[in-house]
């Protein structure tokens, strides 16, 4: 405020500006970023950070008499497994299109919104599908079998129990 | 305007440290981030996340695996910090059932002292873990459990006759076959919880007889019907947590149901025990407790000494071992009902809620454990408590030798009105007649027989207005002025009087009690008078006034 | 290739030159659409700056120095809107979480405490803010009639200020109920029934089966008999849906009217007792020559003629300053009790084992010390009167000496004083004596109620401090001081009420000195 005025002015004269108001700055850009970071803070609420659902790794029991090639469906899971000599393997029954769950058949997998069909192995025969079906990772752990509907691996992907 | 601007300045950048200190705080000081950050499994470091384990049918989110890593599903090879221990293998396993179902506890919390529920406001903090069997009773009511001395001899017997060569119990025993298909007999852990029909064991044995080689014929030899009832017994209380049948035991030797109630049954005058497992620490008074104040030290010191916790609390003292409080403490705490939708279940409970099975077994010490040793002290020798009258040692052979197996019953059936007694023929959740049947049995056990003399029930034609005089000097002092008793028990009691003989009376005041305070008035005594058998007579006669009405 | 291709290619060309300037300067001229008039470097451009924005034009161009001192207002309208912004924008962000039904909502709060991200420290606020904007907005109500404020021509923005006082207890109690836990149970059961105690009145009279206007309250307010599902579902809605709807709605109405009624209150010689500026440049100091053109349409004295000197500053940024100011002061003091303390959660709620003492929020417990003597005067009736006469003293008090002062008009700082005297002493002695004494119903237990309601320590309280006012009217000759002396009363009794609510009631609402001697269960 350097230049003080000797004899007040007119209001309708342009005021001169004083050219630095380094207090001023300083504390509308604290404001600021005071107000940026409380933002941030307030935009990570939404997401939260545990689901409500179960967890996606669940322990499947393979009733004794599952033939090879049969799909076993654990309730509440859309996930077909199945046991065969090369060992278990698991594959998602979430349609690559649009999140159907497709049924398991003699020939591999319909599905019932807009027609897909893949076969055995998850890969896609006909209809809008553009990928495959994700294979599943699954584990043996202390003598239990785990699927994991969140970790998908390479087809053909065999757990040898 | 510029101390405006100071203050805009100051509380700007207060709020800015204010905030930062709070995402510090929020996204890297959190405990469940440093352990998970010490977690390794095959692949290297484990992802450090929030976790937890959803059960939506138990209606649990248990995110107590933010800490104890090792108990989601699929992760028990992580290893790092003490609290990435795995869990021992158990029948249900924590993955899908989560934690708090059996442990309690704050599932939804994820710092260490609102997730074990040390904290106010938290009605069901952790089971202690040394007690963690005792989480087994928030689903499971162990069934036909047997008093302590039967268990451990049941037990025995099961250890005795081999049985353990081929069947696993509780993780002991069982052996392999030869060809490596299996056990050789199946594990026996859970089989109380199936409910096998008691005969099946009669048919097992049997099958045994008809076999002519093999295993079924030389690994056992003929088992006799005491140890067959003895080995139904045990076997009918196999749950896999063989610390809490224990408890059970020994809360079935204690008598605590002749006066609390469990699943309604038991006596009217303490508190319903049912839930007493989730008794909220909210709610009790600690003001007279030493040391921690937790629910299970609550109960231990309650249980040594019941009137020094609660104030006028009309429990006696037991005078429990330190294993006798530690296993009760126990049992209390798996007095539990979580609420759990029909799938979940199990098979105990519904026998028990639904059709009433009774959760302790039907042998007359049992019986006589779980009902009468509260009061009458193991046994039937008596209790003295301070502050209370005494309780009558009912397996006196003063007593037993005096009284018919009619007395008996109907003085347990109707209670004796206005003492402590109850009617327990008649109580809601009291005993069927032939579980009356079996303690007076069991009493005979004890005891001695009862040995009548000739004279009719009623034989006494003496002067009572002589016999009034004598009862208030000589027996008000003990049995009251009314007969209602005091320190002795009361007279006046309809129901004494309706069942007693008169030989009864004569015996029980001139030869007394051997045991209590009263000593036969025909002895002489320096410290009271000596009645002559007419003066007993006529105080009988007194006696029977009462029964007539007239107080 | 023609001339005229050519001179139509220089023209593309220079169109195509023209965009790509238009492009470059894009972000500024933006920049200069959404803020008209551009950056608030001068006198006129400041001005455009706070009528040329939504958000700032309802404030006047020029402010005066008077209103701009700390003390004028200690800042406390805009800390309770500042308040209100906090809960509001924390309020939407719990949201996000909250299930308003009973068989979840505890859970919820917990879920929002323990895994939420930033959850526990959004609902900290929210609540600590929600409290402090409770405080402020007492406070600012005591400011406004400390400086006489409320005088003509601004007795209507008081009534509005009273609406909103009531709108943010209402805000502050149907929050209360939403975390479901004991402490929100039994202080919603006390408050519920607090509504139904006109059937203390009904039911003495006999006449509750036929005409049970408490009955009523009580059912529109619960939904059901007790607090259930259908309780809370209606708490929730009123409170984030219609009384924040209400309160913004009138605190549009308070603000639009402040700037209406000629900006805060001040005294007739500010000017002269502000004396001289010294520093701030632009100070209104000519002798204005016309009147504004709206003068000829608005009635009113206008604002300049005749005046002389104003001693007016730029609102932007003098004013702008020390709104942010108290803004940011309000944020850091919700943020940093949200730090030190958080929001209390009991357990579950448990219709069967009640909380003992069960308690009402803490603004309320001057009302259940009073409600103990008899529920329809503590919760109706008293009120009622404190709510009237708040509401009528701007329409009686028609004096004009001390407006914009602090404890301004006949008496002054010295009544106020005799005042807070006064009603600390009578509501302590009358405190002390049903303390140690008891009442009419301990003395006479076949009372009829009626009698109760009427004479009761309440009403004797109320008597007692209206008698005062009277007296103070009679001795310094004013309404005015009348008022001061009732409010102060009043005052010092909700504060010694509270207190005695808050601290010194243990189980059964028995006087404890201290929590430590309140007996076990």
């Amino acid at each position: 405020m350097s230049e003080e005025p000797k004899t007040p002015r007119s209001r309708l004269e342009p005021e001169p500006v004083s050219r630095r108001d380094v207090l001023g700055l300083m504390s509308l850009w604290a404001a600021a970023s005071a107000m940026f970071f409380a933002l941030v803070g307030m935009l990570r609420l939404p997401k939260a950070a545990v689901l409500s659902s179960p967890s996606k790794r669940f322990r499947v029991s393979l009733p004794q008499t599952l033939a090879a090639g049969e799909a076993f469906t654990p309730v509440g899971r859309n996930v077909a497994v199945y046991r065969d000599e090369q060992g278990v393997y698991a594959i998602s029954r979430v349609c690559t299109h649009l999140g159907c769950i497709v049924k398991p058949t003699a020939e591999g997998f319909e599905c019932p919104c807009h027609g897909s069909r893949y076969d055995r192995d998850g890969v896609v025969t006909k209809g809008p599908a553009p990928r495959p079906l994700e294979w599943l990772a699954v584990k043996e752990q202390g003598g239990a079998l785990y699927v994991d509907e969140g970790a998908s691996v390479a087809a053909g992907t065999k757990v040898k129990v | 305007m510029s101390k405006n601007k100071y203050l805009l300045l100051i509380s700007s950048l207060g709020v800015l440290l204010l905030l930062v200190a709070a995402a510090v705080q929020e996204n890297f000081l959190r405990e469940w981030r440093r352990v998970q950050a010490s977690g390794r499994n095959e692949e290297g470091s484990i992802a450090v996340q929030l976790r937890q384990i959803v059960n939506p049918g138990l209606k649990t989110s248990d995110r107590c695996v933010s800490c104890h890593v090792t108990m989601a599903p699929g992760e028990s090879t992580v290893t790092g910090s003490k609290l990435l221990t795995a869990h021992k293998p158990v029948v249900h396993d924590p993955s899908e059932w989560g934690c708090t179902v059996c442990h309690a506890g704050q599932g939804q919390a994820t710092d260490r002292a609102d997730a074990h529920g040390d904290v106010h406001f938290w009605p069901d903090p952790m089971i202690e873990p040394r007690f963690s069997q005792a989480g087994c009773g928030s689903c499971h009511a162990p069934l036909g459990v047997p008093e302590e001395e039967r268990l451990s001899l049941a037990r025995n017997t099961f250890a005795r006759l081999d049985c353990y060569a081929c069947h696993k119990v509780d993780g002991r025993g069982g052996m392999i076959r030869p060809d490596g298909g299996g056990m050789e007999g199946p594990d026996l852990s859970r089989v109380g919880i199936n409910n096998y029909d008691r005969d099946w064991y009669a048919k097992h044995l049997q099958q045994h007889q008809q076999a002519t080689q093999g295993p079924w014929r030389n690994s056992f030899a003929a088992v006799n019907d005491q140890d067959r009832a003895l080995l139904a017994d045990y076997l009918a209380t196999t749950m896999a947590a063989p610390k809490l049948i224990e408890a059970k035991a020994v809360f079935n030797s204690t008598g605590c149901l002749g006066c609390h109630k469990v699943s309604g049954v038991g006596g009217d005058e303490g508190m319903d025990l049912t839930r007493e497992g989730e008794k909220d620490p909210g709610q009790i008074n600690f003001a007279h407790l030493a040391g921690g104040h937790t629910v299970e030290n609550w109960m231990a010191e309650h249980f040594r000494s019941p009137v020094s916790i609660v104030v006028g609390s009309q429990m006696p003292s037991l005078g429990l071992s330190d294993r006798e409080v530690d296993l009760l403490t126990m049992y209390m705490r798996s007095l539990r009902r979580k609420d759990l939708p029909a799938s979940f279940t199990p098979k105990d409970r519904v026998r028990a809620v639904r059709f009433g099975e009774r959760e302790f077994a039907g042998d007359g010490a049992t019986l006589f454990g779980t009902f009468c040793t509260g009061c009458h002290g193991g046994n039937g020798v008596g209790r003295r408590s301070p502050g209370m009258p005494s309780f009558p040692a009912i397996a006196s052979p003063d007593l037993l030798g005096r009284v018919s197996d009619d007395f008996l019953t109907e003085n347990i059936t109707k209670g004796r009105p206005g003492r402590r007694m109850p009617a327990w023929g008649e109580l809601t959740g009291g005993l069927k007649p032939e579980e009356i049947g079996k303690i007076v049995a069991y009493l005979r056990e004890l005891g001695v027989p009862y040995q009548p003399d000739s004279k009719p029930a009623r034989w006494i034609k003496a002067d009572p207005e002589q016999g009034k005089k004598l009862f208030a000097s000589i027996c008000s002092g003990c049995h009251g002025a009314q007969g209602q008793g005091i320190e002795g028990p009361a007279l006046s009691n309809k129901v004494l009087l309706a069942t007693a003989t008169d030989s009864y009376f004569v015996q029980t005041i001139g030869q007394g009690r051997r045991g209590t305070a009263m000593l036969g008035f025909l002895e002489p005594h320096p410290a009271r008078p000596t009645l002559s058998q007419a003066e007993i007579e006529s105080i009988v006669a007194f006696l029977r006034t009462w029964e007539r009405g007239k107080k | 290739m023609s001339v005229g291709t050519e001179e139509k290619i220089e023209q593309r060309g220079s169109a195509l030159h023209e965009f790509w300037q238009n492009l470059k300067s894009t972000p500024k001229s933006f920049l200069d659409t959404a803020f008209r008039g551009g950056a608030p470097k001068t006198d006129r451009t400041r001005s455009t700056f706070v009528f040329g924005n939504v958000f700032f034009h309802l404030h006047s161009v020029r402010t005066h120095r008077w209103s701009l001192r700390w003390t004028t207002t200690w800042g406390l309208g805009i800390a309770t809107f500042a308040a209100f912004l906090i809960t509001l924008i924390t309020g939407v962000l719990l949201m996000f979480y909250y299930k308003p039904s009973p068989d979840v909502a505890y859970q919820s709060i917990k879920d929002i405490h323990f895994v939420v991200p930033t959850g526990r420290f959004m609902r900290n606020i929210h609540r600590w803010a929600g409290n402090v904007m409770v405080i402020t907005v007492l406070l600012h109500m005591a400011r406004a009639f400390y400086t006489a404020a409320y005088r003509k021509p601004r007795q209507f923005n008081w009534l509005m200020g009273m609406a909103l006082l009531v709108v943010t207890l209402g805000l502050s109690f149907t929050g209360y109920l939403l975390p479901w836990d004991q402490l929100a149970y039994w202080a919603i059961t006390i408050g519920a029934n607090i509504a139904a105690s006109p059937q203390e009145i009904t039911n003495a009279l006999g006449i509750t089966q036929h005409f049970d206007p408490g009955g009523m309250q009580r059912l529109i307010l619960l939904g059901s008999d007790t607090v259930g599902p259908e309780a809370l579902i209606r708490f929730y809605l009123l409170h984030v849906m219609i009384l924040p709807l209400v309160l913004a709605l009138i605190v549009a109405v308070h603000f639009w009217r402040v700037r209406k009624d000629g900006g805060l209150a001040r005294p007739a010689d500010a000017d002269r007792r502000l004396g001289p500026a010294k520093g701030t440049y632009p100070i209104f100091t000519e002798q204005p020559k016309k009147t504004y053109q709206l003068a000829a349409i608005v009635r009113g004295r206008t604002p300049a003629v005749g005046n002389g000197p104003e001693g007016t500053v730029p609102s932007m940024p003098h004013l702008f300053y020390g709104e942010l100011a108290v803004l940011m002061l309000t944020v850091l003091i919700c943020v940093a009790l949200a730090l030190i303390a958080n929001a209390p959660l009991k357990e579950l709620a448990n219709p069967g084992v009640p909380e003992n003492p069960a308690k009402a929020p803490w603004y309320f417990l001057g009302l259940q010390e009073l409600v103990s003597f008899s529920a329809f005067m503590g919760g109706i009736g008293i009120p009622t009167i404190v709510l009237l006469g708040l509401g009528l003293i701007p329409y009686l008090d028609r004096e004009t000496a001390g407006t914009g002062e602090w404890f301004g008009g006949p008496g002054g700082k010295k009544l106020a004083w005799r005042s807070v005297w006064f009603g600390l002493i009578s509501v302590l002695a009358i405190e002390s004596f049903v303390i140690r004494f008891g009442w009419l119903r301990e003395w006479f237990p076949h009372i009829p109620q009626l009698v109760i309601t009427a004479i009761n320590p309440g009403t004797l309280l109320t008597l007692a401090y209206g008698a005062y006012s009277v007296w103070c009217v009679k001795k310094y000759n004013s309404t005015r001081a009348g008022a001061m002396a009732l409010f102060t009363c009043f005052l010092c009794g909700f504060v010694v009420l509270t207190v005695i609510g808050t601290y010194f009631r243990g189980p059964n609402w028995v006087f404890y000195w201290s929590p430590a001697d309140w007996p076990g269960h």
